[in-house]
């Protein structure tokens, strides 16, 4: 009898010891897009790292694809329930700023130092001179292309978009019945990469999305039919005809496996992949290179997308404060290098210290991509890359760029070109769901 | 009958009011509905029954009705899906629909693929299960084999078959090529073929719940009918119509009615093949562009407002299909 009472005085005393345990511990919710395994590892180590120091405080770490991200964030917004911090686009950041959702950054700035935060990711997330987001990676999407193909046919590097699209046919492959044995390009016919090759296009063609000044969209203008036109000429000269229904992995299969010779939106993170699944030893740079983009026939210069999601805090989630704590620790030099390394060819420097420190440079495979790195830096440098759906900074001050990025319109416009609707046709077909949605959400200025 | 007697109720109201009609002329010794006098057992009985259902009757109306309600409330908001803001607009939201092009075609390509997905379920799903009801060496290993498709989850069976379908990699193609039976690849996940892939990956994946229903009702029907139909020199086309369907038609009925609620609100299975391809527009059924107008457009109201026509659509058909089917709703 009396060991029976022990035994429960015991179970007791040790549940509520762990009970107040647990309920000491703030757990703090960080949505990220890197879903890797070896990023997920280095970042949990940057975590237990932290955890250390604040052993109060846990923070659990979620990995989630890119293309899920805003669908999710915005469900947790709806049930009440954001993660503490999270990454997102730059449209995502500018839309929950603008909904004064976000908490600011000012003190992560100053704890790594203003002046430290490359100047090309400094606009991501800057509202109002302030940060309410600070990118923990930026990168470019590249060209990337067969060079020894390119080589062997002695192409010359295309200017224009028609030079693109000859140089993509000069590439490509038939077998003696005539059959397609290698497409001159492959391209993602995922949502997301629509939404973010449009916006590219656009802005190479010297396009716009959207005025400036009332946030009507501008899709029925010259340069966006330009770009649906391109689209179309793509189509039905060299990629694969079912192309809408690849992902942005079986892009980088396509690559590799020689059955594309050029992708339009390939990221530094391709030459892991390239590295794994090309054929034995032509998984390397002098097989697989990269150049600098062709402009449209409106245009006179090139444009890329960055890549370069900002870290969000959300101010109405359990632990803000916390959050920030564990994003100036994660920005730290010696934590930082350790997730820059896991993708070293992707995950680029946010912080200008650690792109000169020789600690991050001391990596194989830095080294061995290196010219990939440099035609990053070298659309970065020149100012030519832009954010998802953003041509000009000034767009991200339109407070919609989320809600026409999810909504599928572009998508739409660009599947109705290729599919055979007259480009004009489907650019006033989506011009017209455009400024309803924009007009149902109660942003219309025009 | 209880054999218990009940007091004579009070008249509602004083002499001069019209007698109401006697629902039960039978007289004062038969049970009658109503008030019951709160010292009889039958009164403890009925709070006592009360009682015991209301768990359920109150998990039914918070897990049911309320989000009904709610969504039918949400429908007459213009609301912004996770913005608190919300103005109350009436049918605005409906007119709106009315008028959009996107939501007939979503409209029409639910149909399209409800309609294909459980014909063929049906088919392939009694045609399976005759054959399992035959004795044959290896029986029972088929049937647990048949039912793998329904057991794996939808995710899973998302990957396997967008992995066979790959135009560039994918076994199908693959075997088609080598074969001869085609010349180019197919690409079975762009826009022209992807309405096919998802109604044979949904009949793949959901055939084997008609089987097992229709093989547990034919399990039951007595060989002597069978017996007789072959004295009676019935082929076995004759036995099947002659015998087995009027046997099955109480079980087909249901399952009919069932599988139409599910596909026409399968949501994850066309989600997931179309997700993350442009090509996913060409199968945007009406749950899909439900959830698209509430989580990637942002607009909860005229999410709502597509799950009630949603709902509306299936009240409407299911009400249709009983009159329709009087007799076998009976059976079922």
């Amino acid at each position: 009898m009396r060991k029976g009472a022990l035994i429960v005085f015991l179970v007791l005393v040790l549940g509520m010891t762990s009970f107040a345990w647990g309920a000491d511990k703030k757990v703090v919710r960080v949505w990220h897009t890197e879903t890797e395994p070896q990023t997920i590892a280095a970042f949990q180590q940057i975590i237990n790292d932290f955890e250390k120091l604040h052993p109060d405080i846990t923070i659990k770490q979620e990995g989630l694809a890119w293309g899920d991200l805003e669908a999710k964030l915005t469900a947790a917004l709806a049930a009440g329930s954001p993660p503490d911090a999270a990454h997102g686009q730059a449209v995502t950041c500018a839309s929950f700023y603008a909904k004064g959702l976000l908490r600011d950054q000012e003190d992560i700035a100053a704890v790594i130092g203003r002046d430290n935060i490359w100047e090309p990711v400094r606009m991501q997330c800057f509202h109002d001179g302030k940060y309410y987001g600070i990118p923990h990676s930026p990168n470019v999407s590249l060209l990337i292309y067969r060079k020894d193909i390119f080589k062997a046919k002695g192409l010359k590097q295309p200017e224009t978009w028609d030079d693109f699209i000859k140089v993509a046919q000069a590439m490509m492959e038939r077998d003696k019945d005539g059959r397609v044995t290698r497409y001159g390009l492959s391209l993602p016919g995922t949502p997301l990469f629509i939404n973010i090759l449009v916006g590219e296009l656009t802005r190479a063609n010297g396009g716009r999305l959207f005025d400036l000044k009332t946030g009507r969209p501008t899709f029925t203008e010259k340069q966006v039919v330009q770009v649906l036109d391109f689209y179309k000429k793509l189509t039905d000269t060299v990629l694969p005809p079912g192309w809408l229904g690849h992902g942005y992995l079986d892009t980088f299969a396509n690559l590799a496996t020689g059955k594309a010779a050029m992708l339009y939106q390939g990221y530094g993170r391709g030459a892991g992949y390239i590295e794994k699944y090309a054929p034995k030893g032509t998984g390397n740079p002098e097989h697989f290179g990269v150049m600098v983009k062709p402009h449209g026939p409106s245009g006179k210069r090139t444009a890329a997308q960055i890549d370069a999601e900002p870290w969000m805090i959300f101010k109405n989630a359990k632990y803000p404060e916390e959050a920030a704590e564990f994003i100036k620790f994660f920005f730290k030099e010696e934590e930082y290098i350790k997730y820059l390394h896991t993708v070293p060819i992707h995950l680029l420097p946010t912080l200008k210290s650690v792109q000169k420190s020789p600690a991050y440079q001391a990596n194989e495979m830095y080294q061995r991509w290196r010219e990939w790195v440099e035609m990053d830096y070298y659309y970065f440098e020149k100012d030519l890359a832009r954010p998802t759906l953003i041509i000009d900074w000034g767009d991200l001050k339109l407070p919609f760029g989320l809600e026409i990025l999810g909504s599928g319109i572009v998508v739409d416009m660009v599947t109705d070109a290729v599919r055979g609707m007259p480009s004009a046709q489907a650019a006033a077909k989506a011009q017209a769901r455009a400024e309803e949605l924009i007009t149902k959400l109660g942003y219309k200025r025009w | 009958m209880t054999g218990l007697s009940y007091p004579e109720p009070k008249p509602e109201k004083p002499s001069g009011a019209r007698p109401r009609p006697e629902s039960n002329p039978a007289g004062a010794s038969a049970p009658r509905r109503g008030w019951i006098p709160a010292t009889t057992p039958e009164r403890h009985q009925q709070l006592w029954g009360l009682l015991t259902i209301a768990p359920a009757l109150f998990l039914i109306l918070a897990l049911t009705l309320y989000p009904v309600a709610y969504s039918l409330w949400l429908s007459l908001l213009e609301k912004h899906s996770f913005f608190p803001q919300e103005r109350f607009i009436g049918l605005e939201n409906y007119f709106y629909l009315w008028k959009d092009e996107e939501f007939w075609t979503s409209l029409w390509l639910g149909t399209v693929y409800s309609i294909w997905t459980i014909f063929f379920q049906i088919v392939l799903g009694v045609a399976a299960a005759l054959i399992l009801n035959e004795t044959f060496v290896g029986r029972g290993l088929v049937r647990a084999i048949v039912l793998f498709p329904y057991m794996i989850p939808t995710i899973v069976a998302v990957i396997l078959w967008k992995w066979l379908l790959n135009d560039t990699y994918g076994v199908v193609n693959y075997w088609l090529l080598a074969f001869g039976i085609m010349r180019d690849p197919i690409s079975w996940l762009g826009a022209d073929h992807i309405m096919l892939s998802v109604i044979v990956m949904s009949v793949w994946q959901f055939f084997p719940f008609v089987l097992l229903s229709i093989l547990a009702r034919l399990q039951t029907i007595p060989p002597e009918l069978y017996e007789a139909a072959k004295v009676d020199g019935a082929s076995a086309v004759r036995r099947f119509i002659h015998v087995t369907l009027p046997q099955i038609r109480g079980i087909l009925f249901v399952v009919i009615l069932l599988r139409s609620i599910w596909m026409f609100t399968k949501f994850d299975t066309v989600w997931l093949m179309g997700e993350g391809a442009g090509a996913g527009r060409f199968i945007r059924t009406l749950p899909v562009y439900a959830y698209m107008r509430t989580l990637t457009y942002y607009q909860a109201g005229l999410g709502a407002a597509l799950a009630v026509i949603m709902f509306a659509i299936l009240v409407v058909c299911t009400v249709v299909y009983f009159r329709m089917f009087r007799e076998e709703a009976d059976i079922g």
